[in-house]
């Protein structure tokens, strides 16, 4: 074996497989549709509804249906609600991403670290992760944003420096399992460096839960990114379905539909993210199907 | 004439991800009061399913009774109400499993794992069930049983907790016990001292045993009639002394001969080559045939019957056409 | 119970404590402009006494180390500080809402595990049932749903269509000079809608996780042998595997009830719920930060007991653990 060929050890072929899975497992499948979807909607939906969703269009609650212009009814003030929707999932789902790739790469970095070296290493970051938990992450994330003022950026940082405790935990166990391996044996036996080790074998190998965690973490970020907005903790220039829920949260015994549609978005999109997350742990371990 | 546990032409499938297969085929057992019956043959080969259609813990589905009768004293356990089968289960037939370090319960303590077992078959208060099961710890050798009671499994030694299960197993003086691997997951010294224990018990209680094993020691220590199985058959049914000095079925024969120091000329240990196959892929023909010193034409496509060619029955073309 | 295990659970809850306190003062250094005048909040209109008194009080003219000093031995002394925006001390604020935000998130904990627990062990009975099938969607929707806005579906149900419930407040204006009863009937009839909408997404968890639990609890040994002794299937299901199976909800429990207090905040802001999530809602937007250091910090204190009292009660659901360090 070239030294190559021990640091690609066991990455090859799972994959392959896993993707064989994944196609044929029709609940996933049904959940990449429905996320294409709306991130399309999200992304070219402003070329069919231009203009600006805080402009004040129409007379305030508006029926659903009743006009052709407002298919989705306006809000209190008169706001166009298909306008909110389509311009308001953009910041989620861009703050859910990034939030989600803060959490991973602050989770995965201290995971591994404490996992690979252990002793002291591990104990010391384990504690500071058991001192991140302790915080409840909603309200520390709100301090964090006041803190440094609402923009997408403060608040996909603040996101990830709540969330990326259960990651940390994930990576430790992972590479505390794989470390043993015999290819890590072998690496280190070839004289590769603890870094090289850490990321070029270890990690690859430890992917599998790690991309079904970021899928979940991606999920769990945009309701976060959503409650903070509903509480008027987003960026105030940037429309978000989160804002239009909470905007309009006063007036839902008058008008049920500013409130519903947003959420509605707000759901399939979690929905969406977790049934893929869902399908690709059964991708990647079979085993569990047969339960 | 019946005995007391008698299993005709049984019939277990199962349904796997290969289509149904036949996990017993046509299997006929007997045993008396009193009497101990080895049923022997490696993993795999059906012995730990018949002792579970007998106490009726196939899991179903995926498993089914296909066909044949358990009498246990003239009734038909294949036939009886769930309800029926609960109140037999632990009362007339009680069952030792191989894996004392996993068959008692975590969470409580063994003393009142015995007495549940007391309080489910007999009208007794919690305390009166619970000084039974203390004396039936003492009754099976634990040291100082009133404070083993109170113990959890996990302080306990794998003998002990064996010892344990044998309690909670005969505690309702069961008519028929059966013991399956009883003594696998033990040290010798320790083996030694659980088929003394059952040798006392049936001697206390009169019960029928139903010794499941691959041990042809614990068969020679043990048993009065064994049972040979294989792939889901019983390929050689006689009492143990004639099974032991003159098995007859090749598998039978390798089985024996596996035994060190017991009347062969020979010390080697003969291995039988090969595995027992995997039940999907059996066909026509003897079981035994890919791995059988003996096989002719015949055995690739007829299944050979137990019946008796002189000796005692085996179902073998080989010893039917005098070839052995 | 092993007192020693106690005594460093309890060592180590103190030393998160300190965490939280440190992290505190430091949070406030790290907000922009004059402590001081952050301190006074930034709608409180601050005169100058009232920053000299605040330079005072934290010592803010000391080197950093020495403010840290003040700072802590403040909060042990049960000084979180003075809010001026509310004209209280903290601790008299955070007193008035502790109790109402514990029973909020006691009773949807308790709800959601009871329901859950209820749930994951009939569709466990049948891993392929509908029962089943039914757990794995609602976990999958309930994780998806936005608590607070699962809260306000059901206030447009409940107010419009069936109103059986108040959605709003904790107790009801004319009953405040009520019977002891009567009041505590009144708060839990208020209670329902708020600790049902924060229940529904743990509920799915621990519905799914107590399935996932009982299947697995269910192939082993004992359970073939609390058959064997001819237990009815009850027994088997809540008595011997269950016990068994509730070991990793346990576990689940104790991790989520950070999560619950982060979902009550929301909760207790759509129902009007008089709770610590209304006092923190209420001092970020005035960017009140005394309160809200106050608030981070007891909500941390009742996750770190929550934790305490999880490791006791894992210890004495498993004889396995008792007296091991």
């Amino acid at each position: 074996m070239s030294e190559q060929d021990i640091l690609n050890a066991g990455a090859e072929s799972p994959a392959l497989e896993a993707w064989r899975m994944f196609r044929r497992n029709i609940p996933a499948l049904f959940g990449v549709v429905m996320l294409t979807v709306i991130v399309a909607a999200t992304l070219y939906g402003t070329f069919f509804y231009s203009g600006d969703p805080f402009e004040i269009v129409w007379a305030p609650h508006e029926v659903p249906g009743a006009t052709p212009e407002f298919p989705l009814g306006t809000d209190y003030l008169g706001r166009n609600i298909v306008a909110g929707m389509l311009t308001g999932g953009g910041p989620t789902l861009a703050v859910g991403a990034a939030a989600a790739a803060i959490t991973m790469v602050i989770g995965i970095a201290l995971g591994a670290l404490a996992g690979y070296y252990g002793g002291w290493v591990d104990n010391l970051l384990m504690r500071i992760t058991e001192f991140f938990q302790v915080l409840p992450a909603l309200l520390f994330a709100m301090v964090l944003v006041t803190l440094l003022d609402p923009t997408l950026t403060t608040i996909a940082f603040a996101i990830g420096v709540v969330s990326w405790p259960q990651t940390a935990r994930l990576t430790r166990a992972e590479f505390l399992k794989i470390k043993e391996l015999e290819y890590v044996t072998a690496a280190r036996a070839i004289g590769a460096r603890n870094k090289r080790i850490i990321w070029r074998v270890i990690l690859p190998n430890a992917m599998p839960p790690l991309i079904v965690s970021a899928t979940l973490t991606i999920g769990v970020a945009i309701l976060f990114e959503a409650g903070l907005s509903f509480l008027g903790l987003g960026d105030p220039n940037t429309m978000s379905w989160g804002l239009m829920i909470g905007a309009n949260r006063d007036y839902i015994l008058d008008a049920w539909w500013p409130v519903t549609f947003p959420g509605v978005a707000i759901f399939c999109t979690v929905f969406a993210v977790s049934l893929i997350g869902d399908g690709l742990n059964d991708a990647f371990n079979p085993k569990l199907r047969e339960r | 004439m019946s005995a007391l546990l008698q299993i005709n032409d049984l019939r277990v499938t199962f349904r796997t991800r290969y289509g149904e297969v036949t996990a017993l085929d046509s299997v006929s057992l007997h045993v008396n009061a009193g009497e101990t019956l080895g049923v022997v043959g490696e993993s795999g080969c059906g012995k730990s399913i018949t002792a579970l259609s007998v106490m009726g813990l196939i899991p179903q589905p995926p498993g089914k009774i296909a066909g044949g009768e358990i009498l246990l004293n003239g009734e038909d356990l294949t036939k009886v109400s769930e309800a029926r089968m609960r109140g037999l289960r632990g009362s007339e037939v009680a069952m030792i499993f191989q894996e004392p370090m996993t068959s008692l319960n975590p969470v409580f303590t063994v003393g009142d794992q015995i007495a549940e077992a007391i309080m489910l078959h007999q009208k007794v208060s919690a305390d009166q069930a619970m000084k039974d099961a203390i004396a039936l710890l003492d009754r099976v050798g634990i040291p100082s049983p009133d404070r083993r009671a109170r113990d959890f499994p996990h302080q306990l030694s794998g003998g002990m907790r064996q010892r344990v299960m044998i309690a909670m197993a005969v505690s309702c003086r069961p008519k028929v016990l059966i013991a399956d691997e009883p003594t696998t997951a033990l040290d010798v010294t320790v083996q030694a001292q659980i088929f003394d224990l059952l040798n006392e018990i049936q001697r206390d209680f009169g019960a029928a045993i139903v010794l499941i094993t691959h041990d042809m020691g614990a068969i020679s220590e043990m048993a009065d009639r064994v049972a040979v199985m294989y792939a889901g058959r019983v390929i050689e049914d006689a009492s143990a002394d004639d099974v032991l000095d003159m098995p007859l079925h090749p598998y039978a024969r390798g089985l024996i001969n596996c035994i060190p120091n017991l009347g062969r000329d020979d010390d080697s240990l003969a291995e039988i080559p090969g595995v027992v196959p995997p039940l999907h892929l059996l066909g026509a023909g003897c079981a035994f045939a890919d791995r059988c010193a003996h096989k002719a034409p015949r055995c690739a496509v007829e299944k050979p019957l137990l019946i008796n060619h002189g000796h005692h029955p085996a179902a073998c073309h080989a010893v039917e056409e005098g070839r052995l | 119970m092993n007192a020693s295990f106690l005594i460093r659970r309890l060592g180590f809850g103190l030393l998160l404590m300190l965490g939280v306190v440190v992290l505190n003062f430091l949070l406030i250094r790290l907000a922009p402009g004059d402590p001081a005048v952050v301190i006074a909040g930034e709608m409180g209109g601050a005169t100058k006494e009232m920053l000299d008194s605040i330079r005072q009080e934290y010592g803010l003219d000391k080197p950093v180390l020495t403010q840290l000093w003040i700072y802590i031995s403040n909060v042990a002394q049960g000084d979180l500080g003075q809010s001026y925006f509310f004209n209280q001390s903290v601790a008299g604020l955070i007193a008035h809402r502790v109790g109402p935000t514990i029973l909020l998130v006691l009773s949807a904990q308790l709800l959601s595990i009871a329901l859950g627990v209820f749930l994951g062990v009939i569709a466990a009975r049948k891993p392929n049932g509908v029962m089943s099938g039914f757990v794995s969607i609602f976990a999958t929707i309930g994780y998806a749903v936005p608590v607070f806005w699962t809260g306000i579906m059901l206030i447009i149900l409940f107010a419009s269509v069936l109103p059986i419930f108040p959605v709003e407040g904790m107790q009801s204006v004319k009953l405040r000079d009520a019977g002891f009863l009567v009041q505590a009937l009144d708060v839990a009839h208020h209670l329902f809608l708020p600790a049902f909408t924060l229940a529904v997404i743990y509920l799915a968890q621990y519905a799914r996780l107590s399935r996932a639990s009982m299947l697995e609890v269910l192939g082993s040994d004992y359970i073939r042998t609390a058959r064997a002794k001819g237990a009815s299937e009850k027994s088997v299901l809540f008595k011997h595997a269950l016990r068994n199976a509730a070991l990793p909800i346990l576990t689940v429990a104790g991790l989520q009830f950070g999560n619950l207090i982060s979902g009550a905040l929301l909760v207790e802001s759509v129902f009007n719920w008089p709770g610590m999530g209304r006092l923190a809602f209420d001092s970020i937007l005035r960017r009140d930060y005394p309160t809200i250091m106050g608030v981070l910090f007891f909500a941390s204190a009742m996750v770190v007991i929550a934790n305490i009292l999880t490791d006791l009660s894992y210890r004495v659901a498993d004889p396995r653990l008792r007296g091991k360090g």
